[in-house]
């Protein structure tokens, strides 16, 4: 609270980041968000007015990477910011109030800020034997997650985890874990899919929330749409040598040393969606692709399940055990139809044989005929 | 129900039609270019859609621009593929008997029982195979899996190509799709399918080489010129049948017809 007394200058100053990086990253988040430079005044002059509005960062089936991703983002992280531009009272990872007192804290925001705070989930949500796979302070994170976020001003849901489960609702899912949007339904959810989620992307969300006082506009999975409207393939610094077909074809070898298109071992890029490529990582260095790896489309819905083989190009068939390509199925049902081709022509040559025969002996036995 | 012609083409340079015999106008232009559309627009899409799962050509030098030839070609050919299944499409319906949906599902016992006829002479179980002046009943339901087949081709195509053009028209027409099935198993079922269009292929000129051998009735040459060789007693059997004797050729109208022109 004496923060807010002295103002986000003075609190950014506390921590060392001068007007000069504040300014850069408005216009970070003015071009993430995909305004025009010109909102960069006006992004900056919305942010030193805001009240700080309550934040709180619920974490559920979950690594920790979206937090960690966040508050080691950069320099200065995009996280020292957001954590200046809210009143952030309740997050596992970082709060220093533990067990009943934190737990209180909670419980406190929820009856004294209903309907003005804002809730971010990160980590999946247990549906299975009602809930009882991940339980906070002896309650539910379903339990939790419904009270907390149904009085909430808006809901964040970060990450893959929490948008559609993530790696903890890929097959065989045991514990019947679904993302925030599924186990509380009815409430407005806003979704950053990601493993982890990119923090620019929520940073410019957050942003876009206090300086428009609304949310930017959303596609069919309630995402942003300037952050997920984009193929990776059409953003990737690989595609000259993906349209030249130029393609790595072994990991370490010539053409992934030159840095050709990773297509061939597996990269979904072509079936990706995301800002990853332009926003990148540590403050804008790289992305995986640029750093060799293929896309496996962590942003993709239900990615684990659906864009894997993270090293192939197609998913496995199923019901044919692990592993087993749709190409292999293709060649070998092209050479059985081949091989019983094969076999019916030598079954008609002497098909043919044997009629003739046969008539010849009919015709023989009736001479008159 | 559409004339057929009755010339038999005295005069004309094709090979005449054996005693008793008639040469009979079977398949019409829409059917045999809708036809040879599909064959190679298969190819073409094959061999492009191939290198697109499995990139196979070594790209040299500095203009090189094979994946993206590659991709062009398939969503060119792509669309003339689809054009083929609406012209062919339309002709199940304002064609003559032999191209009309009817052959291609057995809607009638008789049918059915023929299909179990020609499944025996398949299956080696019977010594001649039975006689169809149109499709065979069992090739004719081979078919209708192949059109379902090409319809699957193209929508998961136009799916595929709707992703990379963000084209509203498109998107309004298969946009729901994705959703539904994620665009991984699309592109699965696509790629699957091209093989089903090869072990068709192979097994489709295997039965052509076949009946035109076994039948000797001008099969292989009537999807280029339209006319099969037909026994006269098959097609006055069909005529009655049918009750239609606009089907006879005029050398055979004189000796079944009587003079109001009904069948005798
Ligand atoms: C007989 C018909 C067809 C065959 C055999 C065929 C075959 C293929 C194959 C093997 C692929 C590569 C799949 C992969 O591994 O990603 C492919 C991709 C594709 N096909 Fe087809 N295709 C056919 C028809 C069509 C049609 C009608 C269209 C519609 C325009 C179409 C549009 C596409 C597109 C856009 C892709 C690109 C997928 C990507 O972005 O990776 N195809 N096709
Ligand atoms: S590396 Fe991946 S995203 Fe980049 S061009 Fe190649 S396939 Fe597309
Ligand atoms: S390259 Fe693809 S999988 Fe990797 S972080 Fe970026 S969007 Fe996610």
């Amino acid at each position: 609270m004496e923060i807010a007394k002295v103002g986000l200058r003075s609190a950014l100053e506390a921590r060392e980041i001068t007007r000069r990086q504040f300014i850069e990253f408005c216009s970070a988040m003015v071009a993430t968000l995909a305004l025009p430079s010109r909102y960069t005044t006006a992004v900056a002059e919305a942010l030193e007015k805001t009240k700080r509005p309550v934040l709180v960062w619920l974490e559920f089936q979950d690594c920790a990477g979206n937090s960690e991703s966040m508050l080691r983002s950069g320099d200065p992280p995009v996280g020292d910011f957001v954590l200046e531009l809210f009143s952030w009272e309740y997050h596992e990872l970082i709060m220093a109030g533990a067990g009943k007192k934190a737990e209180e804290t909670l419980q406190r925001i929820v009856r004294d800020h209903k309907g003005e705070y804002i809730v971010v989930v990160e980590g999946a949500i247990p549906t299975a034997d009602d809930g009882v796979y991940c339980t906070i302070g002896g309650r539910t994170a379903l339990d939790i997650a419904r009270e907390v976020c149904a009085h909430a001003a808006a809901n964040i849901a970060i990450g893959a985890c929490a948008w559609d489960g993530g790696v903890v609702s890929a097959g065989p899912n045991p514990t019947g874990a679904v993302g925030l949007q599924e186990a509380v339904p009815g409430i407005k959810v806003i979704n950053l899919g990601g493993c982890p989620h990119n923090p620019a992307n929520t940073a410019a969300v957050l942003v876009h929330y206090l300086t428009f006082n609304e949310m930017p506009e959303l596609d069919q999975y309630n995402r942003p749409l300037f952050a997920y409207g984009n193929l990776i393939h059409d953003q990737c610094e690989r595609r000259a040598h993906y349209d030249a077909g130029r393609f790595v074809e072994e990991w370490g070898d010539e053409a992934h040393r030159k840095g050709w298109c990773l297509y061939k071992v597996g990269c979904k890029g072509p079936e990706a969606t995301y800002n990853c490529p332009t926003v990148r990582w540590n403050s804008g260095t790289s992305w995986p692709v640029k750093a060799g790896h293929g896309c496996i489309a962590c942003a993709s819905h239900r990615f684990w399940d659906t864009r894997s083989p993270f090293y192939d190009r197609l998913p496995s068939v199923p019901g044919f055990g692990v592993d087993v390509k749709a190409e292999e199925i293709g060649w070998i049902g092209t050479g059985v139809v081949a091989g019983a081709m094969v076999a019916q022509v030598a079954g008609n040559v002497v098909r043919d044989v044997l009629r003739a025969r046969k008539d010849q002996d009919e015709t023989d036995q009736t001479p008159d005929a | 129900m559409k004339k057929t012609k009755r010339e038999t083409g005295a005069g004309h340079t094709w090979k005449q039609p054996e005693p008793g015999h008639v040469r009979l106008y079977v398949w019409e232009w829409p059917v045999r270019f809708s036809h040879w559309l599909l064959v190679f627009t298969i190819i073409s899409l094959s061999i492009t859609g191939y290198y697109m799962h499995a990139p196979y050509v070594v790209a040299r030098g500095r203009e090189a621009y094979v994946m993206g030839t590659m991709r062009f070609v398939h969503v060119v050919s792509g669309f003339v593929f689809f054009a083929a299944l609406i012209i062919r499409g339309v002709w199940f319906f304002i064609g003559n008997r032999w191209s009309r949906w009817d052959q291609f599902v057995p809607t009638t016992k008789k049918r059915l029982e023929q299909l179990i006829a020609v499944g025996k002479y398949y299956g080696f179980m019977a010594w001649s195979p039975v006689r169809f002046i149109g499709h065979n009943p069992m090739a004719g339901a081979a078919y209708a899996v192949v059109y379902g087949m090409v319809f699957v081709e193209i929508v998961t195509g136009l799916v595929l190509f709707s992703e990379t053009v963000h084209n509203s028209t498109l998107t309004f027409f298969v946009g729901w799709i994705p959703p539904l099935i994620d665009v991984q198993w699309l592109r699965e079922i696509h790629f699957l399918f091209m093989f089903g269009f090869w072990m068709f292929f192979i097994h489709h000129i295997y039965t052509a080489i076949l009946v035109s051998v076994e039948e000797q009735n001008g099969l292989m040459d009537s999807i280029f010129s339209g006319y099969k060789f037909i026994p006269e007693a098959e097609l006055l059997e069909e005529a009655e049948a049918s009750h239609d004797p606009e089907l006879l050729p005029d050398s055979m109208v004189v000796d079944v017809m009587d003079e109001k022109g009904a069948l005798r």
